[in-house]
């Protein structure tokens, strides 16, 4: 029976693997596509839920920055999205809907972002709009963009527990890394990792750069971002590095944008 | 019965996972049960393969909507179509363009779409419609109408691609994609329909010496798992986890009839079964 193929490289090979060793004729030297593109989270719990006393000092420095660099601004859920998995893990309900439902907490606080910039630039985009991004920085405007990838239905299902291990922190991670941009900056309540819960131990040590590896190694029931990012840190091309910071410290956002150390680094290794 | 709490600055709801942190794994685990609710759990989903049916055209396809235009009768399902050799074709010219893994799997799902149109011209006469994404929970209102609904296999993670472990393909593919949408929705049996009587011990189409496996467990499977595989390896692993899909079976689409005999529960082709702890 005749079976109708294109010639390429790949036209016989299984492509059940993602390896390509041992294709002939397969060479991939990977391009960024955008890499001066600064990719930031909001925290949903550690900044939007905490209202305009922690977020318009942010805002102000943020509408500062961006006639320098070109900021996707990414939202994180907060108290809503955890209300929103108890209910759903009540219902016993699959973690693909969990995900398709974690979507609309950020996809809100992108929202209330873009009507809070909107004077200065800010546009709301869907994922489906990933591709106007340079229009949108020609333009000199904010995209603000939930942070939830776009798997919902479709997320994995996780052996324990039911919550998607693809959230907000994984969704920035993973837009900069399309981007082939080198570090994905996170913006929340505390600068970081510390030895010790600083909400509970005022004079836990800060810790200001470890790597991947480490905090693997490290087995914290705990972490400061999802641990599927850490996991992919150490897979990535182009974003090797996470920088946690403290947003309600005044001229933070402005020191990392600049490229400044400060918070913590998680970087590939 | 929902309270908002404030006084740490932030303003929480009161709920089990209250100031919780998510990537706490104590908190991740108070959310597990050994039961889940199944959504759609009497439907079956059936993978039509791209390379190995759509691609030889007429000949392979004409049969096989014939099977299922008979087969919609009796049994709720919905079609997943693959994307075939047009899929390698792209994915070996965004390679050499040194396209990222994201924009890769950005890609391919439009060579799947046309898969789609393909077979929803043959059946449109026979009630069957392409289901966008966007309309995930349209289904129950074409299998309630008895409508055949047609979806494409890859799932949405386009730009979001995670970065594979090995190489830079993509490995979130379309056997994947069809088997977490049966999961989501509680669905037990999935069928794939290839080229070939179902998983051998090697690739079939270059070894003769390679073996049918008739009959195997997922965790026989993963124990000893075969070089060259018929579906993605992701599956595979990904069905450890999974709560609902029991059997997934693969039969040839290009012998009448075993389509027909696989949804009325014979053991034809390759059967792979899930045992339940």
């Amino acid at each position: 029976m005749h079976k109708t193929f294109i010639q390429s490289p790949l036209a016989g090979a299984p492509l059940t693997d993602s390896s390509i060793a041992g294709l002939p004729g397969v060479h991939y030297d990977p391009r960024p596509m955008m890499p001066d593109v600064k990719v930031l989270k909001m925290g949903g719990q550690s900044v939007m839920d905490r209202g305009r006393k922690a977020l318009f000092p942010i805002l102000e420095e943020l509408i500062v920055a961006k006639d320098k660099y070109k900021l996707l601004l990414c939202t994180g859920g907060g108290t809503r999205a955890r209300h929103v998995y108890s209910i759903a893990s009540d219902l016993e309900l699959p973690t693909g809907v969990l995900a398709a439902l974690g979507g609309y907490v950020p996809r809100q606080n992108a929202r209330m972002l873009q009507m809070l910039l909107g004077q200065h630039g800010g546009i709301f985009m869907m994922h489906d709009d990933f591709e106007k991004l340079p229009l949108y920085f020609r333009l000199g405007c904010i995209p603000i963009l939930s942070g939830m990838p776009p798997f919902g239905y479709w997320e994995k299902p996780t052996e324990t527990g039911r919550i998607p291990q693809h959230r907000t922190d994984a969704g920035v991670f993973l837009s900069a890394e399309v981007l082939g941009s080198k570090r994905a900056i996170f913006i929340k309540d505390e600068a970081g990792l510390f030895e010790d819960d600083p909400k509970k131990n005022p004079s836990a040590k800060h810790i200001p750069r470890i790597s991947a590896s480490e905090l693997l190694k490290a087995d914290l029931p705990d972490m400061i971002v999802e641990r599927v990012v850490v996991e992919y840190l150490n897979r990535a091309r182009f974003c090797t590095e996470l920088q946690i910071i403290n947003g309600l410290e005044r001229g933070m956002v402005t020191r990392a944008l600049y490229g400044d150390d400060v918070g913590t680094i998680i970087h590939q290794g | 019965m929902s309270n908002l709490v404030s006084g740490d600055g932030r303003t929480h709801i009161d709920s089990p996972l209250m100031r919780e942190s998510l990537v706490d794994r104590r908190v991740i685990a108070s959310t597990h049960s050994a039961r889940e609710f199944a959504i759609l759990p009497d439907v079956f989903l059936v993978g039509i393969g791209g390379q190995s049916i759509f691609d030889r055209g007429r000949e392979a396809l004409f049969p096989l909507v014939e099977e299922l235009r008979a087969l919609r009768q009796n049994h709720r399902m919905v079609i997943g179509v693959g994307g075939g050799t047009r899929v390698r074709h792209t994915i070996s010219i965004a390679l050499d363009l040194g396209l990222p893994t994201g924009g890769i799997a950005q890609l391919v799902g439009a060579m799947e779409e046309a898969n789609a149109v393909f077979l929803n011209a043959l059946m449109a006469k026979h009630g069957s419609i392409v289901m966008q994404r966007e309309h995930f929970w349209e289904l129950p209102l074409y299998l309630n109408t008895g409508m055949l609904p047609i979806v494409i296999s890859i799932p949405p993670y386009h730009f979001w691609e995670p970065p594979p472990e090995d190489g830079p393909l993509p490995a979130h593919g379309s056997d994947f994609g069809l088997f977490i949408h049966a999961e989501v929705l509680g669905m037990r049996r999935i069928i794939f329909v290839k080229d070939e009587d179902g998983l051998y011990t090697r690739d079939p189409k270059r070894h003769k010496d390679a073996k049918l496996i008739p009959k195997i467990t997922l965790d026989e499977l993963l124990a000893d798992m075969p070089e060259e595989l018929i579906l993605d390896r992701l599956l595979f692993s990904t069905w450890r986890s999974a709560r609902h899909v029991e059997r997934v079976q693969i039969v040839n689409g290009l012998k009448p009839g075993q389509l027909t005999r696989a949804l009325a529960g014979e053991d034809v082709g390759t059967v792979i079964t899930r045992e339940r702890a």
